[in-house]
């Protein structure tokens, strides 16, 4: 399986964890990556506040890049990345002289031939419950985890075409095809504050908050994500919500990449396991690992 | 929300539907929308009260409340709308004459869209977004040079405080196609 592959900004910068992870499990299920040449930023929550041109050209023009390539498929780990991708690539398929001025500012012509994918989606659909299953060497047994997809992932739902838009389950299936006990909440795609971390961190530490506390409440021992703006707002900022909230939570905030890796055997380094603000040694040490 | 109605007031409502295909006055105020928010309570106007707002012209409402900020664009508005209105985009078209300078008000959190200027500058000089700098300069724009200093010393350690992005090969044509979008914006 071969497949043309966009970091995006986070995961080639604070977010090297996920990038580490991803292609370490990648490389162990037979998932074939090659880079987007010369990718540049897909425009994140800021193209779209600027302009609607701008917020489907940007993601556009990585899209061509990928197919002057020759790939007809683009797996993007990072949700804001994908859910700028699709719904760029959906912007085009409707709106006729939205194409047209795409065209006009990019100075080329993207055919729309590559199809926008996501890794959960590759594991299921592509790779199999069967052989993922087969990869396992490592039991993380009674190690209790929640699922937390975002916001980003499944939305809006005619374009992102996500098994549900309000529960999913795809995150929590693939864990639990490597052994691993993801428990039920009702937290899966509240929005984390995303970029607001930059310009108003009290709104994050808000949202923070609430989501930490459902997962406290639900039993787990680590909160399982797929989005580095989810990542980095659970995990980097709970010192303060303990200083602000008086509440300790000490949960790790672990890519479903890196809890991947580590039942199929891969070492802490590997992944990145040591990039993370809250350790997630003590919560995987207790289950014979690192 | 008291309303009063001093002049004919569809005048934007008409042109965020010239613009975005969204009609406003779908909305029956269900509240689906400002329910499903996650930072309404932060908001002097909630997404259904904007609604109701530009039903009757109250652009000056829509503006000084600074709602649009505050959305962080999660989408769970434009989701759960049972009318379908796509309210996020809604937004997105107001924020957008604003940052396209089409409409000059009073925003009580300039914090916000200064913080997606600075991006998109970012952006334009290396193709990607130079994180570092980002929280960097927004600290000395919001003039609170130490917010977050607690967080600087664990994430250099974790090697997460990162320098300038790698440079993209694609960086040149990248500018141009910036350079070009505002020219035709500047056009329209």
């Amino acid at each position: 399986m071969r497949y043309a592959y966009f970091p995006g900004c986070t995961l080639d910068a604070s977010a090297k964890d996920y990038d580490m992870s991803f292609r370490w499990v990648c490389r162990s299920v037979g998932i074939d990556l090659e880079e987007v040449k010369d990718w540049v930023c897909c425009g994140a929550f800021s193209a779209r506040a600027r302009s609607r041109l701008l917020a489907v050209a940007m993601p556009v023009g990585n899209l061509a890049r990928a197919e002057q390539g020759g790939f007809n498929q683009m797996i993007v780990p990072c949700s804001v990345g994908l859910a700028r991708m699709r719904v760029a690539q959906h912007a085009l398929e409707t709106d006729r002289s939205l194409r047209d001025r795409v065209d006009e500012v990019l100075e080329e012509r993207y055919n729309g031939t590559v199809r926008v994918v996501h890794p959960l989606d590759v594991l299921l659909d592509e790779v199999g419950v069967e052989t993922l299953r087969a990869r396992v060497n490592q039991r993380l047994r009674g190690l209790k985890v929640v699922c937390y997809y975002g916001c980003s992932l499944t939305r809006p739902p005619e374009v992102a075409g996500f098994d549900d838009t309000e529960y999913p389950m795809s995150m929590d299936t693939v864990l639990r095809s490597a052994g691993l006990e993801t428990v039920d909440w009702a937290y899966k795609t509240e929005c984390c504050g995303a970029h607001m971390t930059v310009s108003r961190p009290d709104i994050v530490l808000h949202l923070a908050h609430r989501i930490l506390r459902a997962a406290k409440g639900a039993g787990a021992d680590v909160i399982a994500v797929c989005c580095p703006f989810c990542q980095a707002n659970l995990d980097m900022r709970q010192g303060q919500i303990a200083e602000a909230y008086g509440e300790r939570f000490d949960i790790p905030v672990l890519y479903f990449t890196q809890l991947l890796g580590v039942t199929y055997g891969a070492y802490s380094r590997e992944l990145g396991l040591g990039r993370s603000m809250v350790s997630p040694q003590r919560a995987l040490e207790n289950y014979g690992v690192l | 929300m008291r309303i009063e109605v001093t002049r004919e007031c569809q005048t934007l409502a008409k042109e965020i539907e010239s613009l975005t295909g969204e009609n406003v006055n779908l909305c029956y105020q269900c509240r689906r929308c400002t329910l499903g928010c996650p930072t309404a309570c932060d908001m002097a106007l909630k997404p259904h009260e904007m609604m109701r707002a530009l039903q009757f012209g109250l652009e000056e409402e829509v503006f000084h409340s600074g709602m649009i900020w505050m959305c962080v664009s999660c989408e769970a508005c434009s989701v759960r709308c049972p009318q379908n209105i796509d309210i996020l985009r809604v937004i997105d078209c107001l924020r957008e004459l604003v940052m396209s300078e089409r409409v000059i008000a009073y925003n009580p959190h300039p914090e916000i869209p200064s913080m997606h200027r600075l991006f998109l500058t970012l952006v334009n000089r290396y193709g990607r977004v130079y994180e570092t700098a980002l929280a960097f300069i927004m600290n000395l724009k919001m003039v609170e040079p130490f917010k977050d200093i607690d967080l600087v010393w664990p994430m250099i350690t974790k090697g997460r405080l990162t320098g300038p992005p790698r440079k993209s090969g694609g960086l040149k044509g990248f500018r141009q196609m910036l350079s070009t979008t505002r020219k035709i914006e500047g056009e329209s």
